[in-house]
Formats: C-alpha cells, structure tokens, sequence
C-alpha cells in the first residue's frame, strides 16, 4: 500500500510505544475489581462467562459420552439427570442469557454510539458482582448434590418431590436475573440519552438496534421467572400449596409463568447474535445492509412477537386447544421478522465486495445454521407436528442448532473481530479460519444426527435407549462430532491469549470496516474518545467505488475521491 | 434528534396545595372503596352484584394509582420517553393476564386437567367419547425390539 | 462512517462543586437519565409484582368462595389505617422532594422523617396483624388442615360435610402472607433507603444538595410501594360476598 494512502487511525501522529488506553492506565487488583470503565467490565465478564462456558461443556461431553452406548457407559440415572440439568443451568442462566450482550454490549454501546461510557457504571459493577454471585450459587449447588429437574424446574416435582439442591440453585438463578435486569436498564438509558450529536436513531448501527430490543425483553421479562422462581423455593421451604394438584394448585400454572419469561429469554439470547452479524455482514461485504429500516424493526417486532409466544413449549401440557391455536399461528409470525433479516443479510453480501476474514467465516456460518435452526422450529411450532415431536432430541437438535450455531457462532465471529479493539493486538487469521472450519464441520456431525434420530423417537433427557439400540450410530455420530466441536471451541482460547504476547499490535481500524468503534485507537483510552465525536452521516456509509479500492489500479483515482469526501474514507489494509 | 442537551427534569416546582388536594382526594377514594364494599350491591345486566363490587373497587384502586402516578410520581409533567417507560411495565403485565386464556377456554371440551376436587376424591377424568384412541403401536413404522 | 470530532467538552460543570457524573454532558442530561432509569426499574418491579398479582386473580377466580371465607379473618379497619399512613407517607415523601428543589435542607429532614415514622406505624400494625394471624394457625405450612379448623368456627369440617375447603384456603394465605411479606420487604428496604438519604442530608453532602434528583428518585421508588399497597388493599381485605 502506497504511503500517501492512510486509514484514519493513523491521521494522527504515531503513537509512542504505549499511550494510555483503558488496559494499561492501572495495574492494580482493585483498578479492576472497583472499576466503572464499562470496557474493563466487558473483559471482567468476558473471563468469568468464559469459565462457566467451560463447565457446561464439561457437563455436555459427560452427557455425549453417556450417550455412545444405548445402556449408558459410566453414570447412574439420577446422576445423568443432574448433569444435563447443570449444563442446561449453566448454559443457558450463566453463559447464553449473558455472553453476548454482557460482554460486546458492554464494551460496544457507549463506544459505538460516541459515549463516554454507560449511563450508570457503578450499577454496570454491581451488575458483574450479582452475575458472580449467583454463578457461584449455582455452582455451589451442583457441587453439594446437584440438582435432577430439567432448567425448566417444572412443578410438582421441583416444588415437592425433588430432594435436591434446588434451593440454592434457583436463588442462584434469582440473583444473576438481576444482574440481566440492570444491564438492561444501563442499555436502555444510554441508547435513549447519551448518543453522540448526530447521532439520529437512523443512523445507529443495527448492533444497537438489536441491543436495545434486547434489552426491553431482559428488563421485562426475566422479573417473572425471578418471582416464580421464588415460589418454588417458598413452596419447598413452607410447604405451600401454590403449584400443588392435591392442595388446589395448578402446576401447569408454573409452566404458564416459566416460559412466559424463557420464551423471550431465548430472543434474548438469539437477538444479540443477529446484532453482531449485522455488523460482520456488513462491514465485511463493504456494503451498506440491504433494508436497513427493515432490520432495525424487525429487532423490536421479534421483541413484541417474542411475548405472545410462550405457549408453544406447552401444547402437550393440558393446555386448552384454543390457546394452542393461538400461540402455533403467532409463533409463525414471529418466524417473519427472523427471516427478513436472514434475507436482508443475504442481499447485503450480493455484489458486495466480500472478505473471507475469519469472522466473516463464522456470519457466513451462521447464516446456514441458523436458517437450518429456524426451519426446524416452524415443525415445533405447528402443534400438530409438535405432539409426535415434543420431547423428543428433535427438539434438542432445533435449539442446540439456534443456540450454539446462532449465538456461540455469533460469539466467536464477535470475539474475533472486535479482539484487536479490545485488546490492541491481532491473532493469526489463517489458524482463526481453519478454526471457524472447525467449529462448523463439528457442528453439523454434532447435531445433525440428533434431528434424525429425534424423529425416530429418541426421548430427550433420557440417559438410555437400550429399547432402540438401532439409534447408537446416529449417538456415535454426534459424540465425534462433540470431540471435533470441543477443539473448535479450545484452540480459540489458546490462539487468541497467545496473540496478547506475540500478537501484532493493532491500529485503530485493521478490518477496514465502519463504526465509530473503529476511530478510537486499539484498545481505546478509558474515555473513549479523545474528542466527542459528531456524527455526519449513517454508520454504513461504504462508498461503492473506493470499497472496490484493491480493484482501482489508479490510486490518484482514489486520492481524488478521497479528497472530495474530506479524505474521511476508510481504505482496507491488507490482510495476512 | 441529538441526546447531547435535553431540557432539564422539570423545575416545575408542583405547589404544597396541589399535593395536599391529591392526599385528600385519595384518603376520600379510599373511605368510599372501604364504604362500598360493605354494601353488596345488585347485579347489573349480565352481571353478578360480586362482579359489579369488584369492578368498582378496581376502578377506585386504579384512579388512586393513576392519582399517585401521575401527581406524587410527577408523570403528568415529565418527558415522553418517562411516560413511555411508565405504560410499558403495566401493558406487558396485561400480555401475562393472556395466560388466563388457557383456564377459560379449557372446558369447552370436556378435557380431562386441573379440576376441582369437590368431595376429596380424586379428579374427574372425562375423555371425550369422541375421540378414538390411537393405535397402540407405535404409529412411525420404527422396528422396536423386545 | 464520517464524523468530525470537536473540541472537548470538559470543561461543562465537570468541576468539584458539580453533581455531573463524568459520563454526562450536562445536568440535564444526567437528571433525565436517572429519571427514566428509575423508571425502567420500576417497570421490572411492576412485572414482579404483577406475577403475583395475576396468581391471586387466578385462583380467586376459582376458588371464590373458598377466598371469601377465608379473608373474612382479615382486619379491615387495620388494613384500611395502613392505607391511609401510606398514603400520608407517600405525601410527606414528594413534599420532601420538593423541599430539596427548593433547597430546604430542615424539610428535607423532616419530611423523610415523617416518612420513616410512617413507615414504622405500618409495620407496626402489620406485627399486630400477623400476630393474630399466627395464634389462630392461620399461616399456611404442612399442618395448616388441621391447625386452622379451628378458626373457621361455624365452616369447620363437621362430619363428612366441608364448607371451606382447607386447601383453598390455605392457598388463599399463602398468597396473603407472600404477597404481604413481599410488600413489607420492600417497605423495610425504603426505610433503610429513606435513613441512608437522611443521613447524607444530615452532612450536608453534595450528592444530594446540588441536585434534588437522588432524592425524587427515593421518592419515586417509595410511591411505588405505596402503589402496590393501594392494589393489596381492595383485592385481599375488602372481597364482595360470593352467591
């Protein structure tokens, strides 16, 4: 690249060997421990999520390998049911729920918005203590005798039969729950009242859109299975008669409240996924995003739909046939708003200038699951083909499909791209490619086979199928494919620390892509920016001309473009 | 619509008397609600007098709590996106009551489920005589063996 | 994305007499954030709440009668009394509030004063109402069939004959006493809220002189209270007689 061409990362003068950045400007124990930076919380997260990411696996390959022979291999009954319990908790209240939107949302809102930080960081701290705390609750739980319900704790037998440590699990859940709510309320109020002039709500990049929606629903929702939660445990501690058939009480109405809040949960772990491949589509396609309008409503139209949806995990429940009428017709519609984007995404890419760059590998990856994923659940969502469906590993092959080929795709793809902002240092993008391969291959022989063999009628949550050992090779199947998947999600851990030693130090835009983000130096200072940005125009303002750039053999071509655009565009630097 | 300067939160500064009149007005709603309920009043149309007592006792709760709301909480002057905020927590709460849905509709067919247990015997189970009963095989031709 | 930065705007009110969090740009910006995010905390308490509400509407639905006999146990007039210090509480509250608009630091004080005070006579007679609740067994738990037939007088189980199914209303106190105790918890917390924000007025701290938001945000969380109590009043203490 000639030197007259600059990114505008560099328009200031080099930097010396270490400016000060939100990383270096304290060493201490309590710097982090005490903080308000929003970007040091991200990081506090990024570990403490990372570590329960890692029991839940643990829990899953015990359960994949409990699975390999149709009389079970190693564990007792009662003791599978506590495991796939604890990697269902673990994943889903400690790691899925939290992962995206505590760790990118953290560190991304107030910068890609030109704020200073969040609107209240003392509550984004306590925000981290009440997520630990209650992750240690839970943990504490599972070690002193685990608990064998299900993540759904369906009553009676979690209120009155079970004689586990339910308890300590569920307040575990209760506090982290509060956790998800203060991030919400920090979202929300710093989206609503902190974005930088300019910044119209147009004009905002779909991340945030996505994030607020988030938001609505992780401040809505999640107060009702905190308190329905709390009667579980006040009716094992007093004996109530709340959800008890012999004393009057309906269980069924536990189930009505539970996934009144777990409905929307599972937005509000997919949204914050669809957030982060908007931006990877996007600026790796050099192209604005097909229907911006479009995707930006379709987040808060998942949003809405999302609430009016929870009887579909309920049609074999005793649940009236009209209202599954109801919530099969709109659990259709709420597949709309999902599939636009899935569309806009893919017009995005048409004639854009793509770059296969290793979170680009995981979006496009992500398309393909997803859609895969998504498919699979209008076959639940109908209720007549749910009946012979429900219950089965079909269902588990739908959600691991959306969960862990939506919202853990989207994470490593996010983990990936915003890693040099984050940390001032870039990986190897050859071995993170190989991986996204990794990951992707390993996916679909981990899952894929579940869906066959779910709708053979391999029950879920069962420990053995000696009644049909015809289904072990499908079993055997998913076990490699685990193995292959536990690599994907390793290597990164090891490539992406080793980067912090002997990674090259990042400037402030080395994908080349849009985003106020990009224009503050890697890592950026503690405030942010040095000056308060003002906004001109929307975030996707890629040029069609200068993004084809590596196709202008005539650089003064560029200069000149540059120059009647304020010399403001970004050219992309080489890749490896 | 830049968010870098917004008015200030109101120096409407709300008068002693506007407060006081709106304690007044609430300790009246709640004497009258307390008066009303001794009285069992006659049905109304197609409703029962209980029904009636209890729409009325909610509409006086709900005016002390649009009183509070709107007066001591200071919604009537405060910005958009506030009041915005305050409807939101009740209409959500609104989409929960959907959940009674499932409990009137489910005894238009006589579904067996949550019934009430009248004499201490066990729930009544009447399936409906309809319905066949499906085969006893499994219906998706899967070879199980014994 | 095209920007163009300007000059910084530290300078703005960032100085030592300021109550401006570094984050904000100007106070106004700041007090309505606060505003709105006390607010959306309020709306979470709505819906954690509202759950519970929504299972009393339920099972009140069903059981009716059951409910009317069992809440004829209630105080009303206690429960009425309780009303009318929380309204008045809530009263003292926003005029305390609006002398720390006017920056009258001696009514403040008072007024939060006058506040706790009746915070404590309703806790007080909430004692004396659980009190008589638990001599008569009246508290829902494993031996409540039993323990409460007593109080039912002219409805207890006779031979063979039940007139108030036991369960039904045990459910019925089960939610009185959960939703009740949910309601005092919060009270407590507010109470302590309340003394926390007395004692930084006390000295005179800037966090709360300066600027009268930290105190109206108090003020809003403590009318909530009072909200949720307006609801438990009609719907547990003042049932119509079924047919």
């Amino acid at each position: 690249m000639s030197s007259t061409v600059i990114s505008p990362g560099e328009l200031k003068p080099k930097p010396p060997a270490e400016e000060p950045n939100y990383l270096n400007v304290n060493h201490t124990i309590s710097s982090w421990l005490l903080t308000g930076d929003h970007k040091r919380i991200a990081l506090l997260y990024l570990v403490s999520t990372s570590f329960f990411f890692f029991l839940g696996s643990i829990a899953a390959g015990l359960i994949r390998y409990e699975l390999t022979s149709p009389a079970g291999v190693v564990l007792e009954s009662d003791t599978y049911n506590k495991v796939f319990t604890s990697h269902g908790v673990i994943m889903v209240f400690t790691f899925l729920v939290v992962a995206i939107p505590a760790i990118f949302g953290n560190f991304l809102v107030p910068l890609m918005i030109g704020a200073r930080d969040l609107a209240f960081p003392r509550l984004n701290l306590a925000s981290w203590y009440m997520y630990m705390t209650g992750g240690t609750l839970i943990l504490a739980g599972m070690v002193f005798g685990g608990v064998d319900t299900g993540w759904t704790f369906y009553t009676p037998y979690s209120s009155m039969y079970s004689n586990t440590q339910v308890s300590m699990v569920i307040i575990g859940i209760f506090i982290a729950g509060f956790s998800t709510i203060t991030t919400g309320i920090n979202f929300v109020v710093t989206i609503h009242k902190m974005r930088a002039p300019g910044m119209t709500w147009f004009r905002l990049p779909l991340f945030i859109w996505a994030m607020y929606a988030t938001s609505l629903m992780m401040i809505l929702a999640t107060p009702v299975v905190a308190i329905t939660l709390m009667l579980v445990v006040y009716e094992r501690t007093f004996k109530l008669p709340i959800f008890s058939p012999e004393l009057g009480g309906d269980p069924v109405l536990f189930q009505h409240l539970f996934w009144f809040y777990s409905h929307p949960a599972v937005y509000i772990m997919i949204l914050p996924a669809f957030a982060v491949v908007s931006e990877l589509i996007a600026n790796f396609s050099r192209k604005r995003i097909f229907g911006y309008h479009f995707v930006a409503f379709s987040s808060l139209a998942i949003a809405g739909l999302g609430f009016l949806v929870w009887g579909h995990h309920m049609f074999v429940s005793s649940q009236s046939m009209y209202e599954s009428i109801v919530f099969s017709l709109i659990s259709f519609l709420v597949a709309v708003p999902s599939a636009i984007k899935i569309f806009n995404w893919m017009a995005t890419m048409y004639k854009g200038n793509v770059h296969l760059q290793s979170p680009m590998i995981y979006a496009i990856a992500f398309l393909m699951i997803f859609t895969v994923g998504g498919l699979t659940g209008l076959f639940l969502g109908a209720a007549g083909t749910d009946v012979h469906l429900t219950a089965t590993y079909f269902v588990v092959a739908h959600f691991h499909y959306v969960m862990v080929g939506g919202t853990m795709l989207a994470f490593l793809g996010a983990l990936h791209y915003w890693w040099p902002k984050m940390t001032g240092r870039m990986f190897s993008d050859g071995i993170a490619r190989v991986n996204a391969v990794i990951v992707f291959v390993g996916f679909n022989l981990t899952f894929f086979p579940q869906f066959i063999v779910g709708w053979l009628g391999m029950p879920r949550r069962y420990h053995y199928y000696y009644f049909a050992p015809e289904f072990q090779a499908y079993h055997i199947m998913s076990t490699l494919g685990a193995s292959v998947l536990g690599l994907g999600f390793i290597l990164p851990a090891f490539y992406l620390t080793q980067s912090l030693f002997t990674g090259k130090k990042a400037s402030a835009n080395p994908w080349g892509a849009h985003g106020l983000e990009w224009e503050t130096s890697s890592p950026p200072p503690t405030s942010n920016f040095l000056e308060t940005p003002i906004v001109m125009d929307e975030v996707y303002d890629f040029d069609p001309v200068s993004e084809h750039a590596r196709d202008l053999r005539n650089l003064q071509e560029a200069e000149e473009w540059k120059k009647a655009h304020d010399g403001m565009d970004n050219l992309p630097e080489e890749d490896n | 619509m830049s968010s870098k300067t917004s008015t200030p939160h109101e120096h409407h500064i709300v008068s002693t008397g506007t407060y006081f009149v709106t304690l007044i007005a609430l300790v009246v709603l709640m004497i009258a609600t307390v008066a009303i309920a001794q009285v069992n009043l006659n049905a109304i149309g197609p409703f029962s007098g209980t029904v009636v007592n209890q729409v009325i006792a909610l509409v006086i709760a709900v005016a002390k709590a649009m009183l509070v709301i709107t007066v001591f909480m200071g919604v009537k002057w405060s910005t958009t996106l506030t009041k915005l905020w305050v409807a939101s927590g009740f209409v959500t709460l609104i989409l929960l009551f959907g959940i009674l849905g499932d409990y009137v509709t489910r005894h238009y067919e006589h579904q067996s489920g949550w019934e009430k247990i009248e004499d201490g015997s066990l729930p009544r189970f009447t399936p409906d005589e309809r319905t066949v009963p499906g085969p006893k095989s499994n219906d998706l031709n899967v070879k199980i063996r014994q | 994305m095209s920007a163009i930065t300007n000059s910084p705007d530290h300078g703005h009110g960032h100085g030592h007499d300021s109550a401006l969090h570094h984050q904000f740009e100007d106070i106004g910006q700041q007090n309505e954030s606060y505003i709105v995010g006390m607010w959306v905390f309020l709306s979470t308490e709505v819906m954690f709440f509202g759950a519970l509400f929504f299972i009393y509407t339920l099972y009140r639905w069903n059981y009716q009668q059951d409910f009317y006999i069992a809440h004829e146990h209630l105080n009303v007039i206690m429960g009425a009394v309780n009303t009318t210090v929380l309204l008045f509480s809530s009263f003292t509250m926003v005029m305390a509030v609006q002398s720390a608009q006017l920056k009258k630091r001696g009514h403040v004080i008072g007024y939060l004063l006058m506040t706790i005070a009746c915070a404590c006579v309703f806790l007080i007679i909430k004692y004396f109402e659980y009190s008589s609740k638990l001599a008569d067994h009246l508290y829902p738990g494993a031996g409540f069939a039993t323990d409460a037939q007593a109080a039912f007088g002219e409805h207890a189980i006779e031979a063979g004959k039940v007139a108030v199914n036991m369960n039904h209303a045990q459910l019925f106190y089960s939610l009185y006493f959960g939703m009740t105790g949910l309601h005092a918890v919060h009270i407590i917390a507010g109470i302590l809220v309340i003394g926390a924000l007395i004692r930084l007025w006390f000295n005179n701290a800037k966090s709360v002189t300066l600027d009268f938001v930290p105190t109206e945000m108090v003020g809003l969380y403590w009318h909530f209270v009072d909200l949720v109590w307006i609801f438990l009043f009609p719907l547990f203490y003042l049932m119509p007689k079924p047919h």
